[in-house]
């Protein structure tokens, strides 16, 4: 070993193997969440763009229409005619040409239930393995007539279906029966990445799926000798106007990219949860190194006295903090795997299909994972570190001295002016919101860190006396601690530490507060759904689909012939520019004001019938314009519109802030509709049973269809939300539970530095038990301190955010004090938890090397 | 008077420590002017709270003088910044402690040339044979201080002291945490350094027995030279003692 402070260090880290242990598995599961995020997504990626590449097989080129503006992998495009398809394959060099249709197709169990997938569930039409897709056939024969259907294999195994079985399937237009003949794959998966697929031969696919001889792309194959090049400028000129040509790995491209949005913000989603984790532990890591160089002040000192300089204390401790990093950056990155498995598990468990996939870890997740791994833990070293460096040599013969140097701080100033930069941020991200949603969040979050370290910084001045009040209530409602010896004791413990007391409970702050801020978020958004729900909806029944495809149209046109029913209407949805920015537009019927209360304040809903378009007041003041004017539209397939203006209202909850009529959309784009849900009013007459068990019978037609009346809607709306909530506390979790064994930690040190006390106490007669329970109350008052400022730190955080999202979404703001009573009751079992091990430690002392320790 | 001679190894001139102010003010140091000779053991006595321990610190740069100097070997120790001091206190001086005397981590001999290896320096091999050997810790060497017996540990101690060959080594009550019999067995090794290694040592002890392996003996009250003893015994030191305390 070279230089003494490397030695020194390595010698240091070693004979607190225990004390940095725990310092070491704090950092190991933020790196590891951080490296199992980047696992999780570039696996699923890399899998998804496989499948992909894989399903193009065999297209060279793929004709389809054009579009004005938009996403193009997302767009609603008019589909192809496939008359067209005689054209092309007359070309020279096309060796094949296939119509591609693939429309929503939902198979049915053998128990009438729907195949619940996590992807999409797709009918589509298939000329066989021989064809241009990259499809396989791995089981039986090629559908080639109809009634005949091929079902992916990973799909019919988990429906319960084998080859040979009739097979219930409800496409765009209604039901089918079919007989399933083949089982299908790709190269390498029986799956189609979570989506159901059910193949038909293409006569059949333009029955079933509603396609009317229309495609939604054609597939070209090319001859081997054929140029590529030529042969699409070659199609090109053929093409008529509105039509484009494009290679088969552009279009893999765009469809694999649209998925891999989605999962980049799962990424970023679990690397949010993750930068929190990490923050939590940076102060188990600092506060670790406090006590530590506290508890070696003599040591340290020493060395000054012995000669080491100031700099190579600091490389003393900050090295200590490179080798915590080092090894629980390298675990960390072990522990990552597993957490994508774990993920990955957890939400295929719950439903979702994550493709099976290889694990794989770039080089990028390698350097991030060490680059914030070891960033983190020696950004948490370097205040201790710089503490250290300022013990005098004089205090290796005179301790107090070197406690009085490590106490000196500007902690107040810099407390204060911290939490004041953070709320400015914060605010300023939340409410001006620079830059959209990257500037929301960007600052927002880094406003939220400044704003917990500053608390964390200026509750060292309140620790003593909020700890001092704690121990004085609890275990309220019985006597509280301070009535007996060992809770007073706990209590003065407390409080003669308040910088370790404050930074071990600030760590379980980040996690309440966040906690609290969220369950006010989530309370507010649900008491806002329920007024509007209440306010402005008058529909007796909804017909909804949880799944991101939507209903099938025939659904509302079928509801709309029954008599016990008065007003139907489905709500469509389409985008268009409107003076040059794309708007969200929605379609109804004009029943739609039985339906809605949109609070029409000028004009008449019923002018949709007549083609015109009703604006919310917002745009209609933004666009100046008012009823009997003319607006100007792009459709996304580039047909232009002027829609004269005939009602302008006043409550956008439901309808959002444009509507049209369905016969006008449907006049302006072939692109095949989907309905994201109806509404339905009963007949006058008609009793709720006898209209309810009408429309279920046309239900039983629609298995996937969900249909629910107020009470049960705006439950299955709460679910969902209830659903998002589970999901973010247990993602929340791994903080909170840093959070604990930060204070696990913290108590072990104290116990540990207290030996010769607690052998005193013993030697006077004070009981192990006495002894656990005074740990144990000092670790409640500690988790309960970290609670009460998570939630006075959380709860306005929360109002905040509840203000800065837009009416449309939160009109209410709520504070759940369930919740709030929830954390502190948790927070007292997180000290009761935390303190296992350190109350037992310090039972365990013997009462002679106690007293004899020095 | 105020002349440090040449041969003195360290000294202090109108040194004057105060601590607190006002009304509160203690005045740990009231100039003092004292030098220590090279190649001499002097032992500085006193009561509790007379100064001796803050004489000692001062002198060894590891804490600073309200008014006064202190200089040790030809350099002045308040024109040293805290880089400076801790070079000094790495080259020039060595510190034997009452207790917690050893880096716990370090091994004997590791501990031995921590302040050489802190500076980066070769430890004199021959030097460090010597010391070790006279020390006789050849055999324990490789042991933690947590396997070494507290006489041990001291003479580990004083083997860091010496292993730099520093221009004055300083110890603080040396022997306060041993026995008489192990105590005994440090000083005469201390006392051995000083007559047969020509090291020199400024020792603080309120130790009779202690003092009088010293050559020189300097008496502290309410922070000012009241008293010197050369070549004493404890039989002279004790009885001056009483003398001072009446």
């Amino acid at each position: 070993m070279s230089s003494p402070v490397v030695r020194l260090t390595l010698r240091g880290v070693l004979a607190r193997k225990f004390r940095i242990l725990l310092t070491i598995l704090a950092v190991v599961s933020g790196v590891a969440f951080v490296s199992g995020a980047f696992i999780l997504t570039d696996s699923v990626k890399s899998a998804i763009n496989n499948l992909f590449v894989e399903l193009r097989g065999e297209v060279d080129l793929e004709i389809r229409t054009k579009i004005a503006f938009g996403d193009s992998a997302r767009a609603e495009r008019d589909p192809v005619d496939i008359s067209l398809m005689k054209d092309i394959a007359a070309l020279d060099g096309v060796r094949l040409v296939e119509a591609n249709l693939l429309r929503q197709a939902t198979i049915i169990k053998s128990n009438g239930e729907p195949l619940q997938t996590s992807g999409p569930a797709f009918g589509i039409s298939w000329t066989g393995p021989d064809g241009l897709d990259g499809r396989t056939l791995l089981e039986g024969v090629l559908p080639t007539e109809s009634g005949k259907v091929a079902i992916d294999k990973a799909s019919a195994k988990r429906a319960g279906y084998v080859v040979g079985d009739k097979v219930t399937l409800v496409g765009p237009i209604g039901k089918g029966e079919f007989t399933l003949v083949g089982l299908t794959g790709t190269g390498s998966t029986s799956g189609g990445g979570g989506a159901s697929v059910s193949a038909f031969d293409p006569i059949t696919a333009n029955e079933f799926l509603g396609a009317d001889n229309k495609a939604d792309s054609i597939y070209v194959g090319l001859t081997p000798v054929a140029t590529r090049g030529d042969i699409q400028k070659a199609i090109e000129e053929v093409l008529p106007s509105g039509y484009e040509v494009i290679t088969g790995e552009q279009s893999a491209q765009e469809t694999a990219g649209a998925i891999n949005e989605i999962i980049d913000i799962f990424g970023k989603v679990l690397l949010g949860f993750a930068g929190i984790s990490l923050f939590v532990s940076a102060f188990l890591i600092f506060n670790t190194f406090a006590i530590i160089v506290s508890q070696r002040l003599r040591e340290l000192a020493l060395m000054r006295a012995v000669g080491a300089s100031t700099r190579q204390i600091h490389q003393m401790i900050i090295g200590e903090g490179l080798v915590v990093g080092i090894i629980a950056t390298g675990l960390g990155l072990v522990g990552g795997l597993g957490v994508a498995k774990g993920i990955t598990f957890a939400f295929n468990a719950a439903g979702a299909a994550f493709p099976a996939a290889d694990l794989l870890i770039s080089s990028r997740t390698v350097i991030l994972s060490i680059v914030i791994g070891i960033g983190v833990t020696l950004a948490a070293a370097i205040i201790p570190a710089l503490r250290a460096g300022r013990i005098p040599p004089v205090a290796a013969m005179r301790p107090e001295l070197g406690f009085s140097a490590l106490q000196r701080s500007k902690r107040l100033i810099v407390g204060i002016a911290t939490l004041a930069a953070g709320i400015a941020l914060f605010s300023v991200g939340l409410f001006v919101q620079p830059g959209g949603t990257v500037g929301t969040l960007g600052g927002s979050a880094i406003g939220a860190v400044f704003l917990f370290l500053g608390v964390a910084s200026l509750s060292t001045t309140i620790a003593a006396p909020v700890s001092r009040i704690i121990s004085r209530i609890l275990p309220f409602p019985l006597r509280p601690m301070t009535n007996s010896v060992p809770g007073r004791l706990a209590s003065r413990n407390a409080q003669r530490t308040p910088r370790r007391t404050a930074s071990t409970a600030s760590a379980l702050m980040v996690g309440l507060a966040l906690v609290s801020m969220v369950s006010v978020v989530a309370s507010s958004v649900k008491k806002s759904f329920t007024d509007q729900l209440k306010a402005s909806v008058t529909a007796d029944f909804f017909v909804t689909n949880l799944s991101f495809q939507g209903l099938p149209v025939a659904f509302a046109e079928r509801l709309a012939e029954l008599p016990e029913l008065g007003s139907v209407s489905p709500f469509r949805a389409t985008v268009a520019l409107v003076n040059g920015e794309e708007k969200q537009i929605g379609a109804v019927k004009p029943e739609i004001g039985d339906l809605v209360d949109i609070d029409i304040q000028k004009g008449s809903i019923d002018s949709l019938a007549d083609g015109d378009i009703l604006l919310y007041l917002d745009p209609a003041r933004d666009l100046n314009v008012d009823v009997g004017d003319t607006v100007d539209i792009t459709w996304q397939n580039g047909k232009r519109s002027t829609l004269t203006v005939g009602g302008i209202y006043a409550d956008s909850s439901v309808a959002g802030n444009w509507l049209i009529g369905l016969d006008t959309l449907g006049k302006v784009s072939s692109a095949p509709p989907v309905d994201f849900f109806i509404g339905a009013k009963i007949a006058d007459g008609i009793s709720i049973e006898d209209a309810r068990a009408a429309v279920e019978k046309v239900a039983a037609d629609f298995p996937s269809a969900e249909v629910q009346d107020q009470a049960e809607f705006q439950k299955s709306q709460e679910d969902q939300l209830n659903q998002l909530l589970a999901i973010v506390y247990g993602l929340l979790i791994f903080a909170i539970f840093i959070a604990i064994l930060g204070i696990a930690n913290t108590m072990a040190l104290s116990v540990f530095e207290r030996t010769r006390e607690f052998g005193l106490l013993r030697a006077v007669g004070m009981s192990r038990r006495h002894l656990k329970r005074s740990v144990r109350w000092e670790a409640i008052i500690v988790s309960v301190f970290g609670a009460t400022l998570g939630i006075v730190v959380g709860i306005p955080l929360g109002i905040a955010v509840a203000i800065a999202l837009p009416d449309s979404f939160v009109t209410a703001t709520v504070v759940p004090i369930n919740t709030i009573v929830t954390i502190l009751i948790a927070s007292i079992v997180v000290g009761i938890f935390a303190a296992i091990f350190p109350a037992r430690r310090a039972a365990k002392l013997d009462i002679l090397d106690a007293i004899a320790t020095h | 008077m105020t002349q440090v001679s040449t041969s003195a190894a360290a000294g202090a001139i109108n040194a004057s420590k105060i601590y607190g102010k006002d009304d509160s003010e203690v005045r740990a140091l009231d100039d003092v002017t004292v030098d220590f000779a090279l190649g001499q053991f002097t032992a500085i006595m006193g009561p509790s709270g007379s100064g001796k321990s803050t004489l000692m610190h001062c002198l060894a740069g590891l804490d600073s003088l309200t008014s006064g100097r202190v200089i040790i070997g030809d350099t002045d120790l308040a024109q040293l910044d805290d880089k400076q001091l801790t070079s000094l206190r790495r080259e020039k001086v060595g510190f034997i402690f009452q207790a917690y005397n050893l880096i716990p981590t370090l091994s004997a001999l590791e501990n031995i040339t921590l302040p050489m290896d802190l500076g980066g320096i070769k430890p004199d091999q021959e030097w460090l044979d010597t010391v070790v050997d006279k020390m006789n810790l050849r055999n324990r060497l490789s042991h933690r201080p947590s396997e070494l017996s507290g006489g041990q540990q001291q003479r580990v101690a004083v083997a860091r002291a010496l292993a730099s060959r520093p221009q004055i080594i300083f110890a603080d009550e040396p022997t306060g945490n041993l026995d008489s019999k192990t105590g005994a067995e440090i000083l005469a090794f201390m006392k051995y350094a000083v007559t047969d290694l020509n090291q020199t040592i400024v020792m603080v002890t309120h130790d009779p027995v202690a003092a009088g392996y010293a050559d020189r003996v300097i008496f502290l009250a309410d922070g000012k030279v009241v008293d010197e003893v050369e070549n004493p015994t404890a039989e002279l030191v004790l009885d001056r003692m009483k003398h001072l305390g009446s």
